[in-house]
């Protein structure tokens, strides 16, 4: 074999002679970008994304062929002798990024769902839709878990910040995610579904974790699933902090919330119990008992008073403290009417806690319009659905008037008016002098929002240390969630005040990958890149050609139980989705966010060279339909690129694809992508799209930052005996493909060697043992136990009364070496009979 | 296959007969197709118009049932015309001259009476393929599901050593395996006449050897065949049956036959990942494990042993095989059937209680290895990175892609005379037209996992019967239309697809289908050697039951 001698990027490389550098610098570990090469395929239509600078090249005969002067492709360049090339010069990376910006100038689609993008945790949204539309409920759950621990509770009581920004309210109603969400952990809990959620090997580090609510568990779950030692201190005899104290049980049932605390405690978490810091302990406590770090999730459950006179007065709480007793319980006696302080969400859970605690009249008074409360508006409808009434544009002046016979308090009252807009155009309200008006009520709550902290920490040194807002929240770091405390951090409502579960449970992830960087001194995992295509950032810019041929299709309503009756008890309201409910709403999706986010390669290189896809620009309106009509693959010439890849991989020349016209930086227009009458439907075009223009009918589920494992294994079809792998993710396997390097097939499938493998998931798979008790009776399952006894019973009685020749097995083809081997084993050593045979013959 | 597919890009002529490659191996078939893209040229026997005819040089549109005449047709040219390779034959064959007079009456004139191939296109192909360099046969269950079986494999046997094209790369007996690993099933002895290895139950040595590895020596009769056990049900010799992962009751021919052989058991038990066919019928019913919820090896159509590995859990309480057979085993006080980890035993305990102690495949591996030489050189580590074809017997063997390179096992290769005989049923005034059966691409055996992967149905159009516009004229049947299929043994009904496909007198029917089973119709005749069903070919009669096509006119 004669070579070569040549050098890139200053290595001295030696090569096979007659290769290209494209070929020799992969060889040598040298990565050069492509959108188009082929192995062995060259094309005439080239993306000249793979340019590289030879400086030297007229020495070695070659002219050159492109705009700047020294640029060659490396696809098409043969490595010569001597030859100095540069792979990253300024020259090549600018060509290249001019080339990519033309490349995507026409590439028209969403990298990421809006719902996905608008999530603030970062949930993969459409991911966990589309499970639930395969059915696939346990994979829905295991994605959501993720990133979000507590998917009971938020699927109950989440704003949902990503249905307002579902691309299906331009055709009808968003999706009704959230509920999804909720069905998915319901099914998960009533089929007793062990998710097995991995855990890394033990680092050997302690982290403590003050507070037991959304952020502590949170932050208890990521650390633990990293493989930290973790303990959670919980003042309250029980766990759970807001979820189990703050909202009350028609909201999140308590089972439910036992459940899903049990399920992130499997993991393997410490907990402490009735343990107050500052009280029973202190930050310095921990640090002599070894911790290595300290997650501080105490919540923000420190009512702000109401500032009015005989405010401590009998029969007027605040808002935690009334959520508290009402959630452990307490039998009290709040009599007939009562009035809430106060238009937050809180207030809302107040007002409606007091209907079902048998009082008739609840009144919520607020100072400014209803539009104008905090609430979330969905909070406000179900409180005025369950007969709280409104009183609006009122404030509270005092409670210490005299009472009449039949009621306990006297709330004076003050009507107030929209003053003159101040600079920021806002308009405070202000008193309407004289306007006093009295009400008469038995139980008054006030619900005027939350701090972290009374005044200041208690406890120790460090405790008194630690920077306080005014606001009376935590101080930390919003990039390293770390206080002003070496060591110790902190996030959810204890630092923000109270906000959204979901946002504490972001905030929280966020603090343990801090931690996590922190006590194993390493830096931290990059944040994912923010590029994304779109085809619209609002629905103003979304062009309606988008959604021709959808036909309407109503969201699935919620079934709840109607007010007159919930109101009775504290039983949950919403009764949640039957799975066709659920099945119907998953289908409902319109997928707008790239099933090839994970192999695109277009995203990928516009990654690493900085594209600005924004300023450079991209498609901003379909040209083309989806085309749906071939059996296995979703075809989006929107997406396409016209690299030719997927023409070049066919190995039955059964793909045509052409442009009507062809402009000058190589744009396509007119694009079609046309499977002849030939395809065999193999898929491997699919495999080795660039871009998310080929899809996979039955890999609709987008595959984000999730890890997904590749185990190699064996075609179980014919005797040809393809090599495979199962791209697994979680508990599923959520497509097949092919080594190129692997024979004996390399890297070929046949349709049922790629698309063939529903099977492993289908419902109808055999979960138990069955039995026939009698003889004409049915099938019934039956334990293990039960049909093993019954089965040698049978054996024996036959073996017995007619020998052993009476008995006969059939092995399968489909089975392995070692069982097929031991099967007859057990005929031959065991029975004692060669009626022992498979089904080779048919 | 004595050759490997690595070596079908290197065959200068392909001979491939009663395989609809590209639909039942379609990588195989791919592999085909480079060969002739690179100049290697191709001969069809096949009755229907399959997708390999597009490639071919010469298609010999043989009828069913004729392949033994075909092949002695062909042998005769290459002898008469002195196309054998002398010196192979002298060197590493016995029996020539008996195969040459058994041969010598089969002229092309007298093949083509029976096959309705042209005599010229015979000569044509004994040319063709006996001046190869390298020339590979190929075939499936065209060649082997039928009374003839065994006979028209020997005499395939015959053309290639009198050519001598096995024991070199790029030519060799090529049979394509049909099934995952038929071909392990077969290696592991799940046979009633062999034990691992091919080592048969009759060899004292064998049996002796084996029977000290095992701990109990193995019986010297022979068992019953699968198509011998359905008489044997029938009349009660078998009272209680295992099957482990089959549906014989729709892939026997003749089901209705094999589904009453069932019902007569005593005890039936049945171990699926689905509720089959065969499943319904059990007493007992056990979840198994899919291949991807399980470790272990497949063995291909070319003798490698790969890898399979678990990927995912199986659902809810399936176990995997291995692990079901060591239950049983324990239940039924065997001691160490399924080889278990060191120091580890299943044993009784409490009242009823077992302890089973969990198998590792690759230790069952370990005593395979110990019971059948051939493999003794593989182990897990070694097909760690691929897969190792066997013989291979020591630990530095690379394994034989290529099978008697260097000799046969027992010597010298033998020609075996082969007289044509014909299929056990044929087509009369009743049943006028020959019925044949296969698979389509998209499907797979009996269907219960293809039919559950939606983007395989939606690639697939359901059962149907091919027909030829001769005889779909002649019954006044039109595309589309509902026909009945009729045979002695039951009938179906399903679409009618009118095409060229199949000749004048024949239809083919696909046998996935439960809704339309082929298999209600074939026949459970046997060859006499290896008890395979005649499922190839048998005498049918087509009925029109309605237009449904005219009747939505009607209604519209």
């Amino acid at each position: 074999m004669s070579t070569v001698t040549l050098h890139i990027d200053g290595n001295e490389i030696v090569a096979e002679k007659g290769l290209t550098i494209l070929e020799v610098a992969g060889r040598a570990g040298i990565a050069i970008p492509t959108l188009c090469y082929v192995k062995g395929k060259p094309t005439d239509k080239q993306c000249d994304v793979c340019v590289v600078e030879i400086t030297d090249y007229a020495r070695h005969g070659l002219k050159a062929s492109l705009d700047t002067d020294g640029l060659f492709r490396a696809c098409s360049t043969l490595a010569l002798d001597g030859m100095d090339i540069q792979t990253g010069s300024k020259a090549a990376t600018t060509f290249r990024q001019d080339r990519l910006a033309a490349i995507s100038k026409t590439h028209f689609g969403d990298c990421k769902a809006p719902c996905n993008l608008t999530c603030p945790g970062q949930i993969n949204v459409q991911g966990y839709i589309a499970h639930v539309a395969k059915g696939e409920y346990e994979e829905a759950l295991r994605l959501v878990m993720e990133r979000n621990p507590v998917p009971f509770s938020v699927g109950r009581v989440c704003p949902r910040f990503c249905e307002t920004r579902c691309r299906r309210i331009l055709v009808d109603d968003p999706i009704h995610i959230n509920h999804l969400k909720r069905f998915v952990a319901d099914w998960c809990m009533t089929h007793e579904i062990n998710l097995n959620i991995p855990r890394e090997k033990s680092t050997g580090k302690r982290i403590a974790v003050i507070g037991g609510g959304p952020a502590g568990l949170t932050a208890a779950y990521f650390l633990t699933r990293k493989g930290h030692d973790v303990t959670i201190f919980e003042a309250a005899p029980k766990l759970g902090g807001a979820l189990r104290y703050g909202f009350p049980e028609y909201k999140i049932p308590k089972d439910v919330l036992d459940y899903e605390i049990n399920t992130i405690l499997r993991m393997g978490i410490s907990i402490r119990l009735n343990q107050n810091w500052g009280k029973d302990f202190t930050i310095q406590d921990l640090t002599e008992q070894g911790y290595d770090a300290t997650f501080i999730g105490i919540g923000a459950c420190v009512d702000e008073p109401l500032e009015i006179p005989c405010s401590r007065k009998p029969h007027v709480y605040q808002a935690m403290e009334f959520l508290r007793m009402i959630n452990e319980g307490k039998e009290i006696e709040f009599g007939k009417s009562a009035a809430v302080i106060g238009g937050n969400n809180t207030a809302m859970e107040v007002a409606r806690s007091l209907l079902r605690k048998g009082v008739d009249s609840v009144t919520i008074i607020y100072p400014r319009a209803k539009i104008e409360m905090p609430a979330h508006q969905r909070n406000i409808r179900e409180a005025e659905r369950d007969g709280v009434e409104f009183l609006l544009m009122a404030s509270p002046i005092e409670i210490c008037g005299k009472s009449t016979e039949d009621s306990r308090l006297r709330l004076d009252l003050i009507r107030m008016k929209l003053g003159e807009p101040d600079k920021r155009g806002r308009r405070e309200p202000i008193p309407i002098p004289g306007s006093t008006k009295k009400m008469y009520v038995d139980t008054i709550v006030s619900s005027l929002g939350q701090a972290a902290v009374k005044e200041h920490l208690e406890g120790g040194e460090i405790e008194s240390q630690i920077e306080l807002s005014p606001k009376y929240t935590i101080v930390a770091n919003p990039r390293s969630s770390q206080t002003n405390i070496d060591g110790v951090f902190a996030g959810g409502d204890a630092v923000t005040g109270p906000k959204s579960v979901i946002q504490a449970v972001v905030a929280a992830r966020r603090a343990a990958e801090n931690i996590h960087a922190y006590v194993m001194n390493a830096d931290k995992e990059p944040a994912e890149s923010r590029f994304n295509f779109t085809r619209g950032k609002t629905f103003d810019d979304v062009d309606l050609k988008n959604f021709e041929g959808i036909a309407v299709k109503l969201r699935e309503k919620m079934p709840e139980r109607p007010a007159e009756t919930a109101v009775q008890d504290f039983d949950e309201v919403k009764l949640g989705y039957n799975e066709k409910m659920a099945r119907r709403e998953a289908e409902r999706c319109l997928s707008c966010g790239c099933t090839a986010f994970d192999r695109c390669d277009l995203k990928r290189h516009d990654i690493d060279y900085n594209i600005n896809i924004n300023k450079t620009g991209m498609g901003v309106k379909p040209f083309y339909k989806i085309d749906n009509s071939h059996p296995a693959i979703t075809v989006d010439p929107n997406k396409c690129i016209f690299c030719f890849r997927c023409v070049r991989y066919c190995e039955y020349d059964a793909l045509e694809v052409r442009a009507q016209k062809v402009v000058q930086k190589g744009q396509p227009f007119g694009v079609e992508i046309h499977f002849k009458d030939n395809c065999v439907s193999c898929g491997k075009c699919v495999e080795y799209c660039s871009t998310g223009a080929l899809n996979k009918k039955n890999r609709i589920v987008p595959i984000q930052a999730e890890e997904v494992k590749a185990v190699p294994s064996t075609c179980p079809y014919c005797g040809t005996g393809c090599q495979i792998e199962l791209k697994v993710k979680g508990n599923t396997v959520m497509e097949i493909g092919a080594d190129l390097e692997q024979g004996p097939n390399f890297g070929d499938l046949c349709v049922k060697g790629r698309f063939g493998h529903n099977f492993i998931h289908h419902p109808d798979r055999l979960r138990t043992p069955m039995i026939r008790r009698r003889k004409s009776g049915s099938l019934e399952p039956a334990s293990w136990a039960e049909a093993l006894d019954f089965i040698a019973v049978k054996f024996r009685q036959i073996l017995e009364d007619k020998g052993a020749d009476a008995l006969a097995g059939l092995s399968s083809a489909r089975c392995t070496n070692e069982e097929n081997y031991a099967f007859q084993k057990f005929f031959r050593a065991g029975i004692g009979t060669n009626n022992v045979d498979h089904c080779a013959r048919y | 296959m004595s050759n490997n597919i690595g070596d079908i890009i290197d065959n200068d002529v392909l001979f491939v007969i009663g395989s609809n490659t590209t639909e039942t191996h379609p990588i195989i078939g791919l592999r085909m197709r480079e060969a002739i893209k690179r100049g290697a040229r191709l001969i069809v026997a096949d009755p229907r118009r399959i997708k390999l005819v597009d490639d071919a040089v010469i298609w010999l549109r043989h009828r069913p049932g004729t392949d033994a005449a075909l092949i002695n047709g062909i042998c005769h040219v290459i002898l008469s015309e002195g196309l054998a390779d002398e010196q192979f034959i002298a060197e590493r064959t016995e029996g020539f001259a008996a195969f040459s007079s058994a041969v010598a009456d089969c002229t092309p004139e007298w093949a083509e009476k029976i096959t309705g191939v042209p005599a010229a296109d015979i000569v044509e192909a004994a040319r063709l393929f006996a001046g190869a360099d390298r020339a590979g046969t190929y075939y499936t269950m065209g060649i082997t599901q039928h009374s003839s079986g065994t006979s028209n494999v020997l005499a395939l046997a015959n053309l290639v050593l009198a050519t001598g094209n096995i024991g070199k790369p790029g030519a060799g007996l090529n049979p394509l395996r049909g099934q995952n690993n038929v071909q392990g099933a077969s290696d592991m002895g799940c046979n009633p006449l062999n034990l691992p290895g091919y080592q048969r139950v009759d060899n004292d040595e064998a049996r002796k050897r084996i029977g000290e590895i095992w701990g109990h020596e193995p019986k010297a009769e022979p068992g019953l065949t699968a198509t011998e056990m359905t008489p044997a049900m029938e009349n009660g010799a078998i009272a209680g049956m295992w099957i482990m992962g089959e549906n014989p009751v729709l892939s026997d021919p003749n089901m209705s036959h094999a589904r009453r052989a069932f019902e007569k058991l005593d005890f039936l038990l049945v171990q699926d990942i689905f509720l089959t066919e065969t499943a319904e019928l059990a007493d007992v019913v056990l979840p198994a494990a899919s291949f991807a919820e399980k470790n272990g090896t497949f063995t291909n159509t070319e003798r490698r042993i790969q890898r399979i590995r678990r990927a995912v859990r199986p659902p809810g309480e399936a176990r995997d095989d291995l692990t079901i057979i060591n239950l049983v085993t324990a239940r039924m006080g065997y001691d160490h059937i399924v080889p278990l980890s060191r120091g580890f035993t299943n044993r009784l305990y409490n009242e009823g209680g077992y302890v089973t102690a969990p198998p590792l495949c690759d230790e069952v591996f370990e005593e395979m290895g110990r019971v059948w030489p051939a493999i003794a050189g593989i182990n897990y580590d070694r097909l760690e990175h691929g897969g190792l074809q066997w013989p291979c017997p020591h630990e530095n063997h690379p394994g034989t892609p290529v099978l008697f390179e260097d000799g046969f096992p027992i010597g010298k290769a033998i020609f075996t005379p082969v007289e044509w005989q014909g299929p056990r049923e044929m087509p009369d005034a009743e049943y006028p037209l020959y019925l044949s059966t296969g698979r389509v691409l998209a499907q797979y055996h009996t269907g219960t996992m293809t039919r559950r992967s939606q983007i395989l149905e939606d690639a697939d159009n359901g059962p149907y019967v091919e027909i030829s516009p001769e005889d779909a004229e002649s019954l006044g049947i039109d595309n589309g239309d509902t026909v009945r299929a009729v045979t002695r043994r039951g009938d179906i009904t399903l679409p009618a697809l009118v095409t060229e496909r199949v000749n004048k007198g024949m239809v083919f029917i696909p046998f996935h289908y439960r809704e339309a089973a082929a298999n209600l119709l074939t026949n459970d005749a046997l060859d006499p050697v290896c008890k395979i069903p005649e499922a190839k070919v048998c005498a049918v009669r087509l009925e029109k039951v309605s237009n449904i096509s005219n009747m939505a006119e009607l209604d519209r």
